[in-house]
């Protein structure tokens, strides 16, 4: 019987036992002196009874099996964008590294037309760029060939 | 498309070719960076703002000052001590830029950065920290606070800007040398530690005078004595700690440092071009406005102060230790 | 009242000056562009252009971050309604209700609203901060540690009102955003805790990367992948306005949302982030359709945009009155202040009346101004809506990371955000709402610091919080309004499954996106 709710709670407790036990290696303090793993050991095994509970009283949740994940290519695809921009941001500047993300979304993940792309991905990169740099003075960051 | 591709590589190619020409030749020849470690409006971001201006017209190229804060200003100095050495990225840096690597060691962490990471231009502006109570308060003098400190050891609170933090380390030296103990109870920055006191909250702390002077001055504080080795300018009738025969001294200090590996001829066209930056008319109304007294200091002797600054720091920070266990105690 | 008047009109003649309105309107538009972006609120607003206003004279300088500050303001609610992008932290309660009207083809009532109700709160707190500062300033100073910590654990108990799922999945999801909290160095010892080696997760993990992953990207994540595009229904032109009926359902939650929002923010510190979720917690208390809320309730949208709103107001009383930096958007306007020679303290008002009033002028003006703006405005946003699904999100993708990296200029944030809208995405796979953990990424700094803070002043004892007449008050409403929560339990024939959303009879409502 994997219903969502099982497992959700099993993860959550798996987490919070986890912090617990990377809490070791603060102070706990005392009840009348709390130290620094005193709010994190409290709040996990918070976090531990509710998951606890959420997976004892969950066997009538949805199953597991049930949910779709028709959209989880897509996710995946824009969550790799992400990580791109994120690794190129400060590398390659900002007005390349949001080209080339959109390059990808509109071309390779959207399937849309070059043309259609490439004016859509120059326009919104280069004047967003104009309008949050150069005329609101919004630090961006440039890439090594100042752009 | 393709050739529209090559035409914009061509152009990056030649003003990439072009840069790397014109470094050779002459000093600055592009936009400079001054990291502020510390948010916009807070001392570091202040006292950059009005340098970077004077010295944009002095070096004739844009000098930009960027915010890059985080973990007690440890992100915005190690981004500085990390960077590439040429000269274009700088770093305004508080007395705190002592405290972090300090404060590494004690917790043994892997340091964000080392003090011999970096290399002093100049010292800007040093503002020494003052004693303040709330008018109501029965302490009228420093004889007053430290015999009712002694009367009743770890009862007066203090508010401080937090844990490590430079109004921490101004208290500890007072009770150090004074030989009392006080309640730390360390707050999120400085504004809020103001406003507990001023609520009555915490007993007192100690500030930098440009934020309280005008709570002296409407009644709501009365300062005890600085930390300057001189009376400040602001509160002429205000004794400081040597005249009372206390040995301390504390400045919450803003300078200009330059990454270590940095070229000598870089390094002294800044140290020039700031040194014409503290006497430039512009600047030195800026500073007045904000209250805080130029203390303008060249390299070797900022060098001077710095080392005599960090070891008094180091000390304190050292004789204060991890908190925890000493509660535990 | 007389003098007041009569300062108010020296106020007046100076915001009205055709130069400082000029400065007025570009800061409004300035604002309102910067306060679209994802994340930015007012705070990151003022403290990005803070900077440009140092050459102005102080009034101008003064009047143009006003006009960011209500700008931005009003530029939050934008994205959290048609988006689902919360544009600063206060906007998150904006998103659940605003968002659903959206894809109900009310997208424009939403907006109105919204200015509206923006404006109403501006407008009352600003006349409430006229009339009430120093007496208000002097009562919000008497919140110390335990007063603080009282109130916030008064803010958590907000959230058993608050979703209208199951109340121990919420519960769950609070424990995770407390504990994320956590993370960073300690306030009262130094300790750097769950670091990781990450220097720039010393203050802990910004509120706005989170709201921008858990509520925008989470959307985005799931709605691209979706074989038919999003069911956006078109709003036609006569559904630009609010009908009548929901100017009648939003009249009573402006009000509430005002003057909560000017009490919240009036107290020291960053509680008025949690004005928003309180007003939309109490809305959904005394409404008498609950059920509606989270399915694109007006009432949802109204009260929390008029607390927002009203709050920042309110937390300009103590820095007005008292000179005292009574939270960070305060604090950077103080900054401001000093920047122009002017000295923080309780003698501003006294030694500088043409600005202090220009100052209050200008955020009647800048209130004007905005919603003259915002009105026509709202029927070119809702145009944004036309853009086809598949071009309109990797623009919406290339702004959260614009915006959420411009708060700091750190790309750490931009991890952060990407990481909670993975997981974000998970959550609402698994039927879990994502408000509660943002609510506990905001109280657990502050909480955990007021908390300690106390114990340390009272070397160690409990009693502090119960000798404090405030903080005992607060405790104890709180204790009976836990009490109130937990009657139906005791009830004889409720099935205790039931209020905890958990039992097969209760069949939850699943999100459409399932």
């Amino acid at each position: 019987m994997h219903t969502i709710d099982r497992i959700a709670g099993a993860t959550l407790s798996l987490f919070a036992l986890w912090v617990i036990w990377e809490s070791r290696q603060l102070p706990l303090g005392t009840f009348r002196v709390p130290g620094p793993a005193f709010m994190p050991a409290l709040l996990a095994s918070l976090l531990l009874t509710f998951g606890v509970l959420i997976a004892a009283t969950g066997g009538y949740a949805e199953r597991f099996r049930s949910l779709r994940w028709n959209e989880l290519p897509h996710a995946t695809a824009i969550l790799i964008v992400c990580v791109f921009s994120a690794l190129a941001l400060e590398r390659v500047g900002y007005r390349l590294t949001v080209f080339f993300v959109l390059v990808f979304l509109v071309k390779v993940v959207e399937k849309r037309g070059w043309l259609i792309t490439a004016i859509f991905a120059v326009a919104l990169a280069f004047g967003s760029f104009f309008l949050f740099y150069t005329l609101l003075r919004v630090p961006l960051p440039l890439g090594p060939l100042g752009i | 498309m393709k050739r529209i591709l090559i035409s914009v590589l061509s152009i990056c190619a030649i003003g990439f070719a072009v840069s790397q020409a014109g470094a050779q030749e002459t000093f600055p020849n592009r936009p400079i960076t001054v990291v502020a470690p510390f948010p916009p409006g807070g001392v570091a971001d202040l006292t950059a703002r009005p340098v970077a201006a004077a010295m944009e017209k002095i070096l004739k190229n844009p000098v930009i000052v960027t915010n890059k804060t985080g973990a007690g200003g440890a992100v915005g100095m190690s981004f500085v001590a990390n960077s590439k050495p040429d000269g274009y990225t700088l770093l305004m840096a508080l007395s705190s830029i002592s405290i972090i690597p300090e404060a590494d060691k004690l917790f043994d962490r892997k340091p964000a950065y080392t003090m011999d990471q970096l290399v002093p231009l100049a010292l800007i502006s040093a503002d020494p920290t003052i004693l303040v109570v709330p008018t109501g308060s029965p302490s009228k003098s420093v004889k007053d606070f430290v015999a009712d400190a002694k009367k009743r050891p770890g009862e007066i609170s203090y508010s401080s800007s937090g844990v490590y933090g430079t109004l921490h380390m101004a208290m500890e030296m007072l009770s150090h040398a004074a030989g009392i103990k006080l309640k730390h109870i360390p707050y999120g920055g400085a504004g809020p530690a103001i406003t507990a006191v001023l609520g009555g909250h915490q007993d007192t702390l100690a500030s930098g005078p440009a934020a309280v002077v005008a709570h002296i001055k409407g009644g709501k504080l009365r300062p005890l004595a600085g930390w300057g080795a001189k009376r400040i300018a602001a509160l002429p009738d205000l004794p400081t700690f040597k005249e009372l025969g206390y040995d301390i001294e504390f400045y919450i200090w803003a300078g200009m440092f330059a990454p270590r590996g940095t070229p000598e001829p870089v390094l002294k066209r800044l140290r020039d071009s700031l040194r014409q930056t503290v006497q430039e008319a512009a600047f030195k109304d800026a500073m007045a406005k904000l209250d805080t007294p130029i203390a303008y200091l060249d390299a070797p002797e900022f060098q001077k102060f710095w080392d005599k600054d960090a070891k008094m720091l180091a000390d304190a920070i050292k004789r204060i230790g991890k908190i925890e266990e000493k509660e535990q105690k | 009242m007389l003098d007041t008047l009569q300062n108010l009109y020296v106020g007046f003649s100076v915001a009205l000056s055709p130069t400082v309105l000029l400065y007025a309107v570009v800061g409004c538009v300035i604002g309102t562009l910067v306060g679209v972006l994802p994340g930015i609120g007012p705070l990151a607003g003022i403290s990005l252009l803070l900077p440009a206003s140092f050459g102005l004279d102080p009034t101008s300088a003064i009047v143009l971050l006003a006009g960011i500050y209500y700008g931005a303001m009003y530029g939050g609610s934008t994205t959290s309604i048609l988006m689902r992008i919360p544009g600063e932290a206060a906007s998150v309660m904006t998103c659940i209700d605003g968002y659903e009207m959206t894809r109900k083809g009310r997208a424009g009532p939403a907006l109105a609203i919204a200015a509206v109700g923006s404006y109403i709160a501006g407008t009352v707190s600003v006349v409430g901060l006229m009339l009430l500062a120093p007496p208000l300033a002097a009562f919000a100073l008497r919140f110390g540690p335990p007063e603080y910590t009282a109130l916030l654990l008064l803010g958590l108990l907000v959230l058993a009102y608050m979703s209208g799922g199951s109340v121990l999945k919420s519960l769950a999801m609070a424990a995770l955003g407390l504990l994320l909290g956590m993370i960073g160095i300690d306030t009262m010892t130094g300790f750097f805790r769950f670091h990781y080696g990450l220097v720039e997760l010393g203050d802990g993990i910004g509120i706005v990367p989170v709201a921008v992953g858990l509520f925008g990207l989470s959307e985005i994540l799931l709605t691209a992948g979706q074989e038919k595009p999003p069911e956006v229904i078109k709003p036609k032109l006569r559904d630009l306005l609010p009908s009548r009926a929901e100017w009648r359902d939003s009249a009573w939650p402006i009000a509430r949302g005002t003057f909560l929002g000017f009490l919240i923010g009036i107290i020291p510190g960053s509680a008025h982030i949690i004005s928003s979720f309180v007003s939309y917690a109490v809305e959904r208390r005394v409404s008498k359709h609950p059920e509606r809320f989270g399915h694109g309730a007006i009432e949802g949208v109204a009260g929390p945009e008029s607390a927002n709103n009203s709050a920042t107001s309110g937390a300009f009383v103590p820095m007005l009155a008292l000179g005292v930096p009574s939270g960070p958007i305060p604090a950077v306007m103080l900054a401001a202040l000093m920047v122009h020679g002017m000295s923080p303290g309780p003698l501003l008002i006294q030694q500088q009346p043409a600005l202090f009033w220009g100052f209050i002028a200008s955020m009647y003006v800048g209130n004007v101004v905005l919603l003259i703006l915002n009105l026509p405005l709202v029927g070119l946003f809702v145009n944004i809506l036309r853009v086809p699904y598949p071009l309109l999100y990797p623009a919406i993708l290339v702004f959260c990371v614009l915006g959420v990296y411009a708060v700091n200029g750190s790309v750490i944030d931009v991890w952060i955000m990407i990481v909670m809208g993975g997981l974000g995405y998970l959550l609402r796979k698994f039927d879990f709402e994502t408000a509660p953990i943002v609510l506990g990424v905001v109280l657990a700094p502050m909480l955990e610091m007021s908390f300690r803070q106390s114990l340390a002043m009272s070397s160690g004892s409990y009693a502090i919080f119960v000798n404090r007449p405030i903080a005992a008050t607060m405790l104890a409403c709180g204790l009976a309004l836990l009490l109130l929560g937990l009657v139906p339990f005791f009830a004889r024939g409720v099935d205790w499954r039931r209020a905890f959303g958990l039992s097969p009879s209760s069949e939850l409502e699943k999100e459409d996106h399932r």
